[in-house]
């Protein structure tokens, strides 16, 4: 199983006919995602590589069933494209854009919730659950089916993260870029929640970073009775003091947001931490080594190390 | 972007918040140039925190004493930033100091209220403040702030007074796009009012299109900046120095991260955090190399890009171009990967430029780099 997203999942490409729109449904469609239509307030084309161009969610929904959409519009106008989705019955947002203001992520939550929809976004690539979907622009190559939950607060972070993981033959059930911004469609808990309740998913690896309380919500986690195995990448040892580091959220300003702040808490809370994007591959596998069947039982471990490392 | 405190106090004025009637003085002669009442309060006018202990806040009691307080402040610095100018205002009796905070919250899903009956500067030492998650502002309900204020604050008429301002805070919060509004201390007064005697507000850049005092705010700041902060910062490209000689030109803040601490562990020490994923055109990435080309301190130019959106055939094909015209003999280490990567290799054949596989062998090279032009 996957979360979120698998081969059934039909989506929609809100502005599509924008250079982002047009690349992504390309891409989506090659790693073989049901892309089903696209919307454009202002269709000059009736298609797109193919796809037909609706000019509003609702006749998208309406002629195509579908039930998930990324949506590539500038942040000035992101919220109401959204709640447009939100209100056409989408149950899966995702909006990747970056420099949206607090205020609309506020509302693009409330939205999503309201209308009983799930919203990934802002300031993500997206979430791909490998061999079966992908929504958004991660590029493919570096995800493999397998058994890792992966949550991420950035997005080329990610890419290194999951190519070194599929390198060594660790794949993963889903991973979820829940955004480097303050206010998440998806927070890290619910993120969390949703690995912690899928069968396949054995481990979870968490990319995190200075700022903000995210780390703190995953030691939490790792911290409960029945919780899997968590690993965790945490980036930012290097950045000074009081200045943003690109992200929102990614800046010290109390001692918790720093780094040794961070590894102490998931590191007491059992969580295989490191701050080394190098270590990460060896964290990942001490992780899967402390799912209790894996120590008594060598023999399952094969299903999640790859033919090489098996001899 | 963080307001200095009479701006923040502007925008409580206007939100029909009761602040301290104060003005501001560039420098030390125009501080007795419009009469008040003494004592007054000299604060320094700075975008950072912890003023108070720093010595920024001084009280006086005559007019010549408040002229050598602006002089002294004046010439202060508070960590890299000297003040412009300095607020007058007379000073508070104050009968007991508050603490009042409305901000963004990931647990809350919007806006959060912070409320802690005793402020001032030691609030970090006291017990931590009460909190209401309210979400989007239209679900500030004041019943519920007061359940949560009750069993701390026992005087009814400060509590509702209190709850009264959170909710002018909230919407406020959300109307003038502010991501944190804090009052500390918020002081209570003889007569039992309640008056901001300071203002950390922080508002929000990315809305900066919609709202022309944060947009005019971003350009003044950008106008203090060192002139290469100030020119990334018009490429879209985001600068921060760092003190080592490793030039670091990336995209994605995670991954710029990632790269620098690797470099670290490698010996090195990076130069910067230069992310161009904003603009990763040939503008932006020429704007790039002419920032750590013209830094003498880098001595060594590190490109780790890791790209899904950005298409790495194009990112190499600007670095060949960009690599031909550019005069600077500092050495470049590049390590591309990420959506079209397979095709760097044909895209650098016979030009001499190497792309490294790896991260660590990239950082490696150009940690060695840096150590050899550093003992020479």
């Amino acid at each position: 199983m996957s979360v979120l997203i698998d081969q059934r999942s039909r989506f929609v490409i809100q502005g599509i006919t924008g250079n982002v729109g047009r690349f992504s449904a390309r891409d989506m469609r090659e790693y073989g995602t049901a892309v089903v239509g696209g919307v454009s307030v202002n269709p000059r084309e009736r298609e797109v590589e193919g796809i037909p161009v609706f000019p509003d969610v609702r006749s998208a929904c309406a002629a195509t069933g579908a039930d998930a959409s990324v949506i590539y519009v500038p942040a000035a106008t992101a919220l109401d494209h959204v709640i447009e989705a939100a209100e056409a019955g989408i149950k899966l947002l995702v909006y990747p854009g970056d420099g949206l203001p607090v205020r609309d992520a506020i509302e693009m939550r409330a939205a999503a919730k309201t209308n009983g929809a799930i919203l990934i976004g802002p300031n993500t690539p997206g979430l791909i659950s490998p061999g079966k979907a992908k929504a958004g622009f991660m590029p493919s190559f570096c995800y493999m089916p397998g058994q890792l939950g992966v949550i991420s607060r950035s997005g080329s972070l990610s890419y290194e993260a999951c190519f070194r993981l599929t390198s060594a033959g660790l794949g993963q059930t889903t991973v979820i870029g829940i955004g480097g911004d303050p206010i998440k469609g998806v927070s890290p808990a619910e993120a969390l929640e949703l690995l912690h309740a899928d069968p396949e998913t054995r481990a979870i690896v968490f990319l995190g970073e200075i700022g903000g309380n995210d780390e703190y919500t995953v030691a939490s986690y790792a911290s409960r009775p029945d919780a899997k195995p968590v690993a965790a990448l945490i980036v930012g040892r290097e950045a000074p003091r009081g200045k943003k580091m690109g992200h929102a959220a990614a800046l010290i300003g109390s001692q918790a947001d720093t780094h040794p702040a961070k590894m102490k808490a998931l590191l007491n809370a059992g969580v295989h931490a490191t701050g080394s994007v190098t270590e990460l591959v060896a964290a990942v596998r001490a992780a899967i080594l402390s799912i209790p069947e894996m120590v008594d039982k060598p023999f399952p471990l094969d299903v999640l190390l790859s033919p090489r490392e098996r001899g | 972007m963080l307001l200095t405190e009479y701006e923040g106090k502007c925008l409580l004025r206007e939100a029909g918040v009761t602040v301290s009637d104060g003005f501001l003085a560039r420098s030390a002669d125009t501080v007795t140039r419009r009469k008040l009442p003494y004592p007054v309060a000299v604060k320094a006018q700075v975008a950072s925190g912890s003023r108070g202990k720093a010595g920024g806040v001084a009280r006086a009691a005559t007019p010549a004493g408040a002229r050598s307080a602006a002089r002294r402040i004046l010439a202060m610095r508070f960590g890299e930033e000297r003040p412009a100018a300095v607020l007058v205002e007379p000073w508070l009796a104050i009968t007991r100091e508050l603490y009042l905070c409305v901000t963004v919250d990931q647990a809350a899903e919007g806006y959060v209220v912070l409320y802690a009956p005793r402020g001032g500067v030691d609030i970090e030492r006291g017990k931590p403040p009460v909190r209401y998650d309210v979400g989007p502002a239209r679900n500030f309900r004041a019943y519920r702030l007061r359940e949560v204020v009750r069993d701390i604050e026992p005087d009814a008429s400060v509590r509702e007074k209190v709850i009264a301002l959170a909710r002018r805070l909230v919407e406020m919060a959300r109307a003038r796009d502010c991501v944190t509004v804090e009052i500390n201390p918020l002081a209570q007064l003889d007569d039992g009012s309640l008056v901001a005697a300071d203002a950390k507000i922080v508002r929000d850049e990315y809305a900066a299109f919609r709202a022309p005092d944060i947009a005019a705010s971003i350009v003044n700041a950008s106008k203090k900046q060192s002139q290469p902060i100030a020119r990334a910062l018009a490429g879209d490209l985001m600068l921060v120095w760092l003190d080592g000689e490793v030039g670091l030109i990336s995209g994605g803040a995670g991954m710029t991260m990632a790269t620098m601490d690797l470099i670290g562990d490698t010996g090195g020490r990076p130069a910067c955090f230069l992310d161009c994923s904003a603009n990763p055109t040939p503008a932006g990435y020429r704007l790039a190399f002419d920032l750590l080309d013209k830094a003498p301190q880098v001595k060594v130019i590190l490109v780790s890009i890791f790209g899904g959106l950005t298409q790495m055939d194009r990112v190499a094909r600007v670095m060949k171009d960009l690599m031909q015209q550019r005069r600077s003999r500092k050495p470049v280490v590049f390590r591309l990967n990420g959506t079209n990567a397979k095709r760097v290799e044909e895209i650098f054949a016979g030009t001499g430029l190497r792309n490294h596989a790896t991260l660590e062998s990239a950082v490696a090279e150009s940690v060695a780099i840096a150590r050899k032009a550093g003992r020479q």
